[in-house]
C-alpha cells in the first residue's frame, strides 16, 4: 500500500507543533504539490518560506528547539539544484553541525531534521512529513530547557 | 622551566624588544601582577619601560585579544609595527584573525614561547588557606607556594588550567623570534578531546542537567565574549541587540542557554580553543567545553582544525559539491 | 500597524476541512489586528474589491491574506493591495490551503492549524517595511545556445522582430538532429529541404551572430545583463577564408574516420564538411584522426587549400558576449541501447538506432539512400522495427515515454516499403501514440496502404543465426510467441538529455530533473520559462516532443524575449539585502559567500570600510544575512526579526 493511498492521516495529538523552515523554490513547492495532489499529511507542521536554505540560520532552528518547539524540519533543493547556486551547500554544511551539536548540549536530536526535497517530488514529502511528525509525536512534547512557566513566571 | 632558563628568555625577551622598538610601535606583553600568581597585559611604548616585561608560567592571558578589538593601539604611523607576545596556544588565534583577514601579518612582530603550561589562580586558591601570598615557582613537576600560612607544594596537575592539560600546540605555529625551546605536546591533536568524550559517554538527560546546572550560574556578563580574541562584534553582538531581536535580558535558563548558543555557533570551525572564555568566566562555567564539542564536530565532518593553516578558510565559510563526511 | 485579516473560503476548498469563521474571529485577537471576515473566492475581482474597500473604510496599514499559496496568487493580491494605495510589501499570505485544508480532513486540528499560521502571518507583518524598486536598463542582445530546430526558430524570430542575436552551436554545422532526418512526419516531407531555408536564413541574417564549432564557457550577471564567456574550438582551419570547396576533403588520407554525422555508419575523412547543405559550410579538422596531428606528417590538405585557410597552430578562442537575455536549446541525444544485452549490447552490426536508419534512408547518408545492411552491403528482405527501446522501461531508469518514436516507426517502414517494394516490414509495439494533426490517421496508413505488420508485444532476444538476425518476441493480441528472421533491426531508441546538458544548467542556474530535461516554471502554464529570471527554454531540452512542438517552443521563448525587452527597462525585485553600516564589522563574510558577487566594499572617511550590496545583481538568497556575525546585513522581506516574529508566534 503506497503512502500516497493511505487512510485520512495521523490523528495529531493536541498541541504538537513543528516548525518548518522551507525553500520556496524546491521544498515549499513540493508542499504545494503534495497539496495539489491531496496527499494526507499529519497536522502538526507550521510552515516558514525563506527565500533559500542558504538564509536558514542555525540559530533559528536552536531558539525554536530550546524554547519549546516540539520539533524543526529544514528542506530545500538537492543539493546541485539550488536556486541560488550554492546557498544549499553551505546550510548542508551548518545544518549538519547543528545536528551533532544539539545531543551534546542534551537536546534530543531527532526532534531536528534537514532534507532535500523538490518542488515536483510531492510523494517524498508526504512521506518526511509523516515520518517526522510520528517521530515528534512518539518522543513526546519538547519541555525545552527550562520550565520557563514556573521557573521565572515570564518568558 | 627551570629559574635559570627564565631568566634567559626574559633577557632574551628584553633584547630583542629594544632591538626592535625603532620599527615597532607597541608591544604587548606580560608584566609582574599584584601577586606572585598574577601577571596583567601591559603595553610597552619606549625603552624605559621594556624591563616590566616578564615571562613565566603565570602569563596566562590570550594578548591577542587586544589587536582588533582595541582601536587605541593601533599605531599612529602606519609604517610601524605592534609587538605581540604568544604562547602555542595564543599563535593560533593570530592564525585564525589573518585568516579572516582582521589583521595583516605584516603589520605584527610575533615574539613566540613555547610554553609548558599556565597556571589557573583559582585552583591554586582552592587549595591554600586564605591569606596573601608571598612567593610562587615551578619546579620539578610542581607549583611551591610560600604564603602566609607556610609553604606548600601543589601538583602540576592539579593547578595547570584545564586548556593546558589537553594541549597538542606548545610551539607557537607562527612568530618572528622564538624565546625558549621547543616544548613537546602533552597530547596528540586526536586525544586532546577526552573532556568532551566524558560528556559524550553520558545520557542525553544527565547532559542537558549538566548543562542546565552549570549554565544556571550565567549571569550575562559576557565576558567570555568580550575576552575571545575572535569575538570582534562587542557592542553590535546580536545578544545584546533590539533589531534584530534574538534574546531578550530575562534572566531565565533558556536566555542563557541560546546566549551560549550564539556565542558557540558563531565560533564554530573558528575557535582555536584558546581557552580565555573559561578563564574570566566569574562563575566557573566550563563554557570552553562547548566550542571543544563543535571543534570536534567540525574535525569529524570536515577534517579541519583552526587555527593552524594560515591559507585555510573556516568549514562553515565554505562548502565542497560532495561532502564526502555528511 | 492597523492589519486586516481576509480568510479565504475558497469555495469547500477550503472551507470544506476548515472553520474559516472560527480562524476570522481568532485573528481579531492579534496584535495590530483590527479588522477580519471571511469571502468565499478572495482571488476573484469582487474579492479583490472587498480588500480594497476595507483598507479604504478601516483605514488598513497591512492585510493578511489566508488562502491557497503565496506561490500561485501573492503577485495578484500585492497588486491588489497596490492599486489600493498600499504598498505591495506590507501583505502576507497565509497558505490554509495546499498545507491545510487539502492534506487532512480534521476539521479542528485544521482549524487549529490555520489560526496558528495566520497569527504567524500577523506577527510577520507587523516587522515588515515598504520596499521599492528599482529600474534597471536591459541589453537588447538575446543569446540563444543551441542550433537544432527550436533554437533556430527561436532566433529566426527574435531576428524578424529587431533583436540581436548571439546564436552558439557546439557541433561545427547548425541543424542539429533535424538535419540527420531523412522525411518527417506525418506529411513525409524532405527534412533538409524545410529545414534548409531556415538554416539559409539564419546564416544570412544581418542581425545573427553565428558561433558553430563553439560552447557556452561561462555565465555571469542577471535578467538584462548577463555577461556570456563563448569558447570558439579550433577546427584547424580559418573559416574566414575556407570557401567549402571541398578539396581538401576529397585527397585527405585518413580515410577510416568513424562518421559522426552519419552517426558512425560509413567512413569519412579526418578533414570534412559534415553534409553537403552543412552552414557552416566550412572544413573542421578532427584532430584524433588526422594523420598531422597523430604523427606529425602529411599537410596535405594545407598544400592543397586554393586560399591557403588551413592553420595547424589555431587554438581555442574565448569570446566575451554581452546580452539581455538567454534561451537554451540544447536537444537531446538518443539513448544507448547497448546496456540491452538482449538485443546484441550494440554488437551486432545489423542491429542499429532509429538515427541510423534515418542515415541510411538519406540521400546524403552513407550508402546514398539505398537501404543496405551495415554488415554486407546486401538489400534486406526483412525489416523488424522496435518501439520503446530505452524508454517506459523502468529497469534501465527511463520510465518516461519519448514521445516521437511510434511516429518515426510508422514513417521508416513507409519509407522501408517506397525503397524496396519487395521488403516486409514488422513492428513490435506496446502503444500507438499518434496524438496530433494526421498522425493516427498517418500510422493507419503504414498498416493498410503499405502492409506494415503491426505485432503487440515485447521481444525478449535477438540473436544471429547465418547471415540473419532472430527476433524472439511475443504476440499478446493473438497469444502466440513470433519468431522473425530479420535482415535489420531498427531499435527505436528513446531520448535523453543532451551530453553535457547538467553542466550547461549549472553555468545558466537553471533547474533540471533526474533525467538532465531542464525544469520549466510550471509545467502546464509556463512551459518556456525557468526559474532563473531571463532564462528561456526551447526543444526537446525541456522534454521529449516532436519537430512541430519544438518549433512551437522556439516561437514561445522568442515571444517571452519580446516580452521583456519590450519596455526597455527591468524593474528590479527590491526583496534583496541591504547593509545597515553603523552594525557592519568590516569582516567581508558576506562579500566571501555570496553565490552572486552582488556585495562590494564601500570606502568611508578614515580608511573605514563597511560592506555594500549591489541591489540589481542581489538576488535575494539570503546567504549574506545568514553568515554575518553581527547581522548587520538583513534580507529585505525575510529579515531576521521577520523570521523570529513567526517562530515566536508559534511558541
Amino acid at each position: 500500500m503506497s503512502i500516497a493511498n493511505s487512510g485520512s492521516g495521523t490523528v495529531s495529538n493536541q498541541g504538537i507543533k513543528i516548525v518548518g523552515f522551507l525553500c520556496n523554490w524546491c521544498s515549499y513547492g513540493g508542499a504545494d504539490t503534495a497539496g495539489v495532489c491531496r496527499f494526507k499529511q499529519p497536522a502538526d507542521l507550521r510552515i516558514i518560506r525563506i527565500p533559500c536554505t542558504g538564509r536558514m540560520d542555525p540559530l533559528f532552528a536552536a531558539k525554536a528547539l530550546i524554547y519549546g518547539a516540539d520539533g524543526v524540519l529544514v528542506s530545500g533543493c538537492h543539493p546541485r539544484d539550488c536556486h541560488y547556486a550554492v546557498g544549499n551547500l553551505y546550510a548542508r554544511r551548518r545544518l549538519e553541525v547543528l545536528q551533532h551539536f544539539l545531543p551534546f548540549m542534551g537536546i534530543e536530536p531527532r526532534r531536528f531534521r534537514y532534507t532535500w526535497v523538490s518542488a515536483s517530488e510531492g510523494q517524498l514529502w508526504q512521506q518526511v512529513v509523516t515520518e517526522f511528525s510520528d517521530q515528534v509525536q512518539k518522543l513526546g512534547p519538547n519541555p525545552g530547557v527550562g520550565n520557563l512557566l514556573t521557573e521565572e513566571g515570564h518568558r | 622551566m627551570t629559574n635559570t632558563e627564565l631568566k634567559q628568555s626574559r633577557d632574551l625577551l628584553h633584547q630583542q624588544v629594544e632591538a626592535i622598538l625603532p620599527e615597532v610601535e607597541t608591544v604587548i606583553g606580560w608584566t609582574q601582577g599584584y601577586d606572585p600568581i598574577h601577571t596583567t597585559p601591559t603595553f610597552v611604548r619606549d625603552a624605559k619601560a621594556i624591563s616590566r616585561l616578564t615571562w613565566n608560567s603565570f602569563c596566562s592571558q590570550n594578548l591577542t585579544g587586544y589587536l582588533v578589538k582595541t582601536p587605541a593601539i593601533q599605531p599612529q604611523d602606519r609604517a610601524k609595527k605592534i609587538a605581540v607576545c604568544v604562547k602555542g596556544c595564543d599563535s593560533r588565534s593570530l592564525v585564525a584573525l589573518i585568516q579572516e583577514k582582521f589583521v595583516s601579518r605584516d603589520s605584527l612582530y610575533i615574539l613566540g614561547f613555547p610554553c609548558q603550561g599556565v597556571i589557573d589562580w583559582r585552583r591554586v586558591m582552592q587549595k591554600l588557606p586564605v591569606g596573601n601570598i608571598r612567593a610562587a615557582r615551578v619546579e620539578d613537576g610542581q607549583l611551591a607556594v610560600e604564603h602566609d600560612g607556610g609553604f606548600q607544594r601543589l601538583e602540576l596537575q592539579d593547578v595547570l588550567a584545564r586548556k593546558c592539560l589537553r594541549c597538542a600546540h606548545p610551539n607557537p605555529l607562527i612568530h618572528d623570534i622564538v624565546i625558549g625551546a621547543q616544548v613537546p605536546p602533552r597530547v596528540l591533536i586526536d586525544k586532546a578531546y577526552g573532556d568532551v568524550e566524558e560528556l559524550e559517554q553520558r545520557s542525553l538527560a544527565e547532559r542537558l542537567d549538566f548543562w542546565r546546572s552549570e549554565l544556571d550560574r550565567c549571569m550575562r556578563c559576557y565576558a567570555c565574549r568580550n575576552a575571545c580574541p575572535l569575538c570582534v562584534c562587542q557592542e553590535r553582538c546580536i545578544a545584546e541587540t533590539r533589531e534584530p531581536k534574538w534574546l531578550t535580558q530575562y534572566m531565565s535558563i533558556s536566555e542563557k542557554v541560546f546566549f551560549h548558543f550564539i556565542h558557540a555557533l558563531h565560533l564554530a570551525g573558528r575557535c582555536t580553543e584558546c581557552g580565555e572564555c573559561e578563564r574570566v568566566c566569574p562563575m566557573g562555567i566550563p563554557v570552553a567545553l562547548m566550542k571543544e564539542g563543535l571543534n570536534k564536530i567540525v574535525r569529524e565532518l570536515f577534517g579541519y582544525e583552526a587555527g593552524v593553516d594560515l591559507e585555510a578558510v573556516p568549514p562553515l565559510l565554505t562548502f565542497t559539491p560532495d561532502e564526502a563526511g555528511i | 500597524m492597523r492589519i486586516g485579516v481576509f480568510i479565504c473560503h475558497c469555495g469547500t476548498n477550503i472551507a470544506g476541512t476548515v472553520d474559516v469563521e472560527a480562524v476570522a474571529r481568532e485573528a481579531l485577537r492579534y496584535p495590530g489586528v483590527v479588522y477580519a471576515t471571511t469571502y468565499m473566492y478572495t482571488c476573484s475581482e469582487p474579492g479583490q474589491e472587498e480588500i480594497q474597500r476595507a483598507i479604504s473604510d478601516h483605514k488598513l496599514q497591512g492585510v493578511v491574506v489566508a488562502a491557497c499559496s503565496p506561490r500561485m496568487h501573492e503577485p495578484t493580491f500585492r497588486r491588489t493591495v497596490g492599486k489600493a494605495g498600499l504598498n505591495p510589501f506590507l501583505f502576507e499570505m497565509a497558505n490554509i490551503r495546499e498545507h491545510v485544508s487539502w492534506i487532512g480532513s480534521d476539521r479542528e486540528a485544521n482549524t487549529r492549524k490555520a489560526q496558528e499560521l495566520v497569527h504567524m502571518a500577523v506577527a510577520k507583518l507587523n516587522f515588515n517595511q515598504p520596499l521599492f524598486s528599482t529600474k534597471v536598463p536591459i541589453n537588447k542582445r538575446v543569446l540563444v545556445i543551441g542550433a537544432g530546430v527550436a533554437g533556430i526558430q527561436a532566433a529566426l524570430d527574435c531576428a524578424e522582430g529587431g533583436l540581436d542575436v548571439v546564436l552558439v552551436e557546439r557541433q561545427p554545422t547548425i541543424g542539429g538532429k533535424m538535419a540527420k532526418l531523412d522525411k518527417t512526419f506525418p506529411t513525409v516531407d524532405c527534412s533538409s529541404c524545410i529545414l534548409g531555408p531556415k538554416m539559409v536564413d539564419t546564416a544570412q541574417k544581418e542581425n545573427i551572430t553565428l558561433y558553430a564549432a563553439s560552447e557556452v564557457e561561462s555565465v555571469s550577471g542577471y535578467v538584462g545583463n548577463f555577461t556570456v564567456q563563448i569558447r570558439k574550438k579550433a577546427t584547424y582551419v580559418d573559416w574566414k577564408l575556407c570557401t567549402g570547396c571541398g578539396l581538401c576533403t576529397e585527397k585527405c588520407p585518413a580515410k577510416n574516420v568513424p562518421d559522426a554525422f552519419n552517426e558512425k555508419l560509413g567512413k569519412t575523412r579526418a578533414i570534412n564538411i559534415p553534409f553537403p547543405q552543412a552552414i557552416p559550410k566550412k572544413a573542421t579538422i578532427n584532430r584524433e584522426y588526422c594523420r598531422h596531428f597523430i604523427k606529425g606528417k602529411c599537410g596535405v590538405c594545407k598544400k592543397i587549400c586554393p586560399v591557403d585557410a588551413i592553420n595547424y597552430e589555431m587554438e581555442d578562442e574565448i569570446v566575451t558576449e554581452e546580452v539581455g537575455a538567454i534561451v537554451a536549446a540544447t536537444g537531446f541525444d538518443l539513448f544507448d541501447h547497448s546496456v540491452y544485452g538482449e538485443y546484441g549490447g550494440g554488437r551486432y552490426p545489423d542491429v542499429i538506432s532509429g538515427l541510423q536508419y534515418e542515415r541510411i534512408l538519406s540521400a546524403s547518408g552513407p550508402f546514398g539512400g539505398h537501404i543496405r545492411r551495415p554488415s554486407d552491403d546486401r538489400e534486406p528482405k526483412n525489416v523488424v522495427f522496435i518501439a520503446c527501446v530505452g524508454s517506459r522501461d523502468k529497469s534501465v531508469d527511463r520510465p518516461y515515454c519519448s514521445g516521437v518514436c511510434c511516429m518515426v516507426i510508422a514513417k521508416q517502414a513507409i519509407l522501408t516499403r517506397d525503397h524496396l517494394p519487395e521488403s516486409n516490414s514488422y513492428v513490435f509495439y506496446m502503444d500507438i501514440r499518434s496524438p496530433a494533426k494526421n498522425y493516427d490517421e498517418f500510422v493507419r496508413r503504414a498498416q493498410e496502404e503499405y502492409g506494415v505488420q503491426y505485432i503487440r508485444g515485447r521481444v525478449g532476444k535477438i540473436y544471429p543465426r547465418g547471415d540473419q538476425m532472430v527476433v524472439q518476441g511475443a504476440d499478446t493480441l493473438l497469444g502466440v510467441q513470433v519468431e522473425i528472421e530479420a535482415d535489420l533491426v531498427v531499435l527505436a531508441s528513446g531520448l535523453e538529455a543532451s551530453e553535457g546538458a547538467k553542466q550547461l544548467a549549472e553555468k545558466l542556474r537553471i533547474s533540471y530533473d533526474q533525467y538532465g530535461f531542464y525544469m520549466e516554471s510550471h509545467p502546464k502554464l509556463r512551459p518556456v520559462e525557468t526559474n532563473t529570471a531571463g532564462v528561456y527554454l526551447a526543444g526537446v531540452c525541456q522534454g521529449p516532443k516532436d519537430i512541430p512542438a519544438a518549433v512551437g517552443q522556439g516561437s514561445a521563448a522568442a515571444s517571452k524575449v519580446q516580452a521583456l525587452f519590450a519596455r526597455g527597462t527591468i524593474e528590479t525585485n527590491p526583496q534583496v539585502a541591504l547593509v545597515n553600516e553603523r552594525v557592519c564589522i568590516s569582516c567581508g563574510k558576506c562579500i566571501d559567500v555570496c553565490p552572486f558577487t552582488a556585495i562590494q566594499w564601500k570606502e568611508l572617511r578614515g580608511g573605514i570600510r563597511k560592506a555594500e550590496v549591489l541591489a540589481t545583481v542581489c538576488q535575494g538568497c539570503g546567504l549574506c544575512n545568514a553568515t554575518c556575525p553581527p547581522k548587520a546585513v538583513q534580507l529585505q522581506h525575510a529579515t531576521d526579526d521577520q523570521i523570529l516574529a513567526e517562530v515566536n508566534a508559534l511558541l
